[in-house]
């Protein structure tokens, strides 16, 4: 009773005792800058150093204390003896009734990749004797013709050797209206009640059989619950960057995901993959509308996820992080460039949650979860009017000369300095931005066997100061590249919605030059301004100048997948997805490994040239044609649509595969009239075909 | 400007003969009937030979009444509209789309063995079950659930109109008071 009533109190408390700690010491590193800058009274601009400061230290404050509760929760569970959850295979828990499809969003993505992760996770669950419980469902958005056809001959030779009954099922929607949100409300509308759970998989997720197994068993553990989400840890990619970047991910993310879940309670986020769906409510509340306004800020929500689970939440449903659980995957960009581009994309989802942080009726906890995701792309335009309302600041008090003598005075005054206050204010701010590394080093430190798989603690020691090194490097230019971005989104400039390149590639130095040229003319710019006009203040601004001055050379030497290869040799950013590489990503590996079932040699003669793109040499091949058509919805007869497709074929083979757009390539493939004519035309045209691409049987 | 309208439409004016174009164009037609029949998976000789030879005949009657068109063109459709006669007439199906598609799709796919000889007629055991059970269906029967867009209520969302729309309402309430004072005041 007592114990319960401990346990209820500590629930309740949790918010607060975050919040306060949070605001506390905010609030302490605000007194002390306003005591240091209120000498003499405050300006316009102080004050405006002094709101971006608040904002900006809140901000830095709410994750380092969200490191901090993890730290002492994952101190606290290894003291209690848990080291990690067990996760057993079996069924036990889970209804006999109960079906679960793994759900996979695409948009124009590498097929060979989705369908190997996807044969992976199949293939994990067929070993632990569950895949009877669990359907897959590709849910193609993808626009490209070549793309396209790949996808169904994959899912088609799959599906093939599964034999019956069917558990694998693709899709391609016809329009990709409202893009990935409006992908799965259509696989909901039609398919939904198939289903008690979905767990939505990025087109590079990556989930263990256990896993999966423990998410249902957890969701029908309990009823209330909507939403379920395992944090995705990153792994597979080998430049530097992305190793560098794989290693913080796994050193710190479960510390971090503890604190979150410690916080955010049953009010949890979607981070919109690696996470399962009570389908039904999630059908009757996440339906989204769209915003009010045009583009950037009205129109389709671009970010759903925060707003499904605001949703969700809205509607008295529980949304769980559930950090204690591994065997969840991703991939990330492999250059910095990359990951900017990931940013651009993003950026605009986010701050569109602007507008939806006092909308009416979402709890408190989805408004700040809205507020924190705005953040994280404001946050780098507030940092940089921070810098230059420093620089400023530092010029006008150095135009101001003291005056040591006042009117008859023989004593002098002698100038009040704040260097204590200063210092402090400098030293609790680093300490809030790098003490979550030592606190995680500390953890790996006490767990030797974890130290183990990250290369003992010594090299995980010297990889984590490199990382720190080269994050200072890397933050300004990020804060540049975000601050870009925000500045266009304000100013209404859509910043579209690109596929992501996500195979290990090197950046050259004519991409480095196009994407950080501009940042470094600026640097040297403010370098110089600095050095001559306020040479007190270069000195402090030297490390963000330094990453900006440096960022060709360091977004190049970082995208080398030689120098990931070295550091791994040398045991540096080593991670357990490394040294103790899990079943999944083995398989993943394997099914990487295997040859494709598309012979993807090109015609060798005839009237399909190499240079012909795949999918007018697929169309040739009467197999894939009739695959292909067989997956077309049928439609009724229209005379003018078989008009407008035959121009288009005759445009095909008159002007050129470059003489077609987009929509029209796939309009030719959309419609069985139109494919028809393709086929036929393609097989009745003066040269005789060459060899087109063949299935292997 | 009538010249380039002109041309194109003199030339349509006088299409040659049918029966001509079949006979210059015969062993182009069987050559690249075969092709194609080779591509669908038809390999053994006697059936190829069956084979192209209904489809010639069939050119053959599309010629003699006058429905031709490009030659080539006219043999590669022949040879998909036996095949789905022929799948129609097997499966026993009315023109169904969607299942002749799936039947197309699962036969040129290889299933089952010795279909092309069943097509050519040399072959006597029916294929109907086999050919249903070779097509995985690529999405599971429908089962729907509503699921229409939840209303957001944005905060101050056309607060600016709804101001001035305020303010114009208080103004015509202020015009209305001042005109019934004036009606009030006059004797």
């Amino acid at each position: 009773m007592i114990g319960r009533l401990v346990r209820s109190l500590g629930w309740h408390l949790q918010r607060p005792v975050y919040f306060g700690l949070v605001l506390v010491t905010t609030l302490f590193c605000l007194s002390l800058l306003s005591v240091a800058l209120q000498d003499g009274g405050l300006s316009a601009l102080e004050i405006v150093l002094l709101v971006l400061y608040s904002i900006l230290m809140l901000w830095i404050s709410a994750s380092f204390w969200t490191a901090a509760i993890g730290f002492l929760v994952l101190l606290l569970r290894r003291w209690m003896g848990q080291r990690s959850t067990a996760q057993p295979l079996g069924l036990e828990g889970i209804a006999a009734d109960c079906r679960t499809v793994l759900v996979m969003p695409i948009y124009n993505e590498d097929p060979e990749r989705v369908f190997a992760g996807l044969r992976a996770i199949y293939e994990d669950l067929g070993a632990a004797g569950v895949q009877d419980h669990f359907e897959i469902f590709i849910l193609s958005d993808t626009r490209d013709p070549s793309l396209w056809l790949q996808e169904e001959i994959l899912w088609r030779r799959w599906a093939e050797s599964l034999g019956s009954p069917p558990r694998v099922f693709y899709r391609n929607r016809p329009e990709n209206t409202a893009r990935k949100s409006g992908n799965i409300a259509d696989f909901c509308r039609q398919w939904g009640a198939r289903y008690r759970y979905m767990i939505v998989l990025d087109a590079d997720s990556l989930m263990s059989a256990a896993t999966i197994i423990e998410m249902v068993r957890r969701m029908e553990a309990d009823p209330r619950l909507a939403l379920l989400q395992v944090p995705p840890v990153p792994v597979n990619r080998v430049s530097f960057f992305a190793r560098m970047l794989q290693f913080a991910s796994s050193l710190y993310g479960q510390m971090f995901a503890a604190g979150l879940a410690f916080w955010q309670q049953d009010t949890a986020n979607f981070w919109g993959h690696n996470a399962i769906i009570r389908v039904r409510p999630f059908a009757d509340h996440c339906g989204l509308p769209r915003l009010p306004g045009r583009e950037p800020f009205g129109g389709d929500i671009l970010s759903h996820d925060f707003v499904e689970a605001a949703l969700l939440a809205r509607a008295g449903w529980k949304l769980c992080l559930a950090w204690d659980l591994t065997g969840s995957y991703e991939e990330i960009p492999p250059t910095l460039i990359d990951y900017a581009k990931r940013d651009r994309r993003w950026c605009q989802g986010n701050l569109q949650h602007a507008r939806l942080i006092m909308a009416q009726g979402f709890q408190s906890l989805s408004r700040i979860h809205f507020a924190m995701g705005v953040m994280s792309y404001a946050a780098s335009p507030l940092w940089l009017l921070f810098l230059i309302a420093t620089g400023l600041e530092a010029y006008f008090k150095g135009l101001h000369r003291p005056v040591y003598f006042f009117g008859y005075n023989v004593m002098p005054i002698w100038p009040q300095y704040y260097v204590v206050e200063m210092t402090t204010v400098l030293w609790v701010t680093l300490a809030l931005l790098f003490l979550p590394k030592l606190l995680a080093l500390i953890l790996l430190a006490i767990d030797r066997t974890q130290a183990r798989r990250f290369g003992g603690i010594g090299r995980a020691s010297l990889s984590a100061l490199i990382e720190s090194l080269f994050s200072v490097l890397l933050a300004p230019v990020l804060m540049l590249f975000q601050s870009k971005f925000v500045a266009a989104i304000l100013l209404r400039t859509s910043v579209g919605w690109p596929a992501q390149q996500r195979g290990d590639h090197q950046t050259a130095f004519l991409e480095a030059l196009g994407a950080h040229g501009g940042q470094t003319l600026l640097g040297l710019a403010v370098g110089y301004v600095a050095y001559t006009r306020v040479p007190d203040f270069f000195w402090w601004f030297t490390p963000v100048l330094a990453g900006i001055l440096l960022a060709i050379p360091v977004s190049i030497l970082t995208s080398r997948v030689d120098l990931g290869l070295w550091a791994r040799r040398w045991g540096l950013f080593l991670t357990p997805a490394e040294t103790e590489p899990p079943a999944i990503l083995q398989r993943l590996e394997e099914q990487l490994n295997r040859p494709s079932p598309v012979d993807w040699t090109p015609a060798s003669a005839g009237m399909t040239p190499a240079s012909q793109p795949f999918w007018v040499q697929a169309v040739l091949d009467p197999r894939i044609y009739a695959l292909h058509d067989a997956l077309l919805q049928n439609e009724p007869q229209n005379r003018r649509r078989r008009h407008i497709l035959e121009g288009l074929v005759f445009q095909l083979q008159d002007e050129g595969e470059d003489s077609l757009n987009l929509r029209e390539k796939r309009a030719l493939l959309s419609h069985r009239d139109g494919l028809f004519l393709l086929h036929t035309r393609l097989w009745a045209a003066p040269n005789p075909p060459g060899r087109p691409p063949r299935l292997s049987q | 400007m009538g010249q380039g309208v002109g041309d194109p439409l003199a030339s349509l004016e006088s299409p040659p003969a049918p029966e001509e174009l079949v006979s210059a164009d015969r062993p182009a037609i069987e050559g690249r009937v075969r092709l194609y029949l080779e591509a669908l998976g038809v390999q053994a000789t006697d059936e190829l030979e069956r084979l192209t030879q209904q489809v010639i005949e069939r050119v053959e009657f599309r010629s003699r009444v006058g429905r031709l068109g490009e030659p080539l063109e006219a043999a590669i459709e022949e040879v998909q509209f036996l095949l789905d006669q022929w799948l129609l007439t097997e499966l026993g199906i009315d023109n169904d789309p969607d299942r002749l598609a799936a039947a197309r799709a699962a036969v040129l796919d290889g299933q089952p063995p010795g279909w092309t000889r069943r097509w050519a007629g040399l072959g006597h055991e029916p294929l109907a079950e086999s050919i249903i059970t070779a097509w995985i269906p690529a999405v599971p029967p429908p089962a729907p659930l509503a699921m229409d867009p939840n209303p957001i209520e944005l905060c101050c969302h056309r607060l600016a109109g709804r101001l001035v729309q305020g303010f114009r309402k208080v103004l015509k309430l202020l015009d209305e008071r001042r005109c019934v004072r004036q009606q009030v005041r006059k004797p």
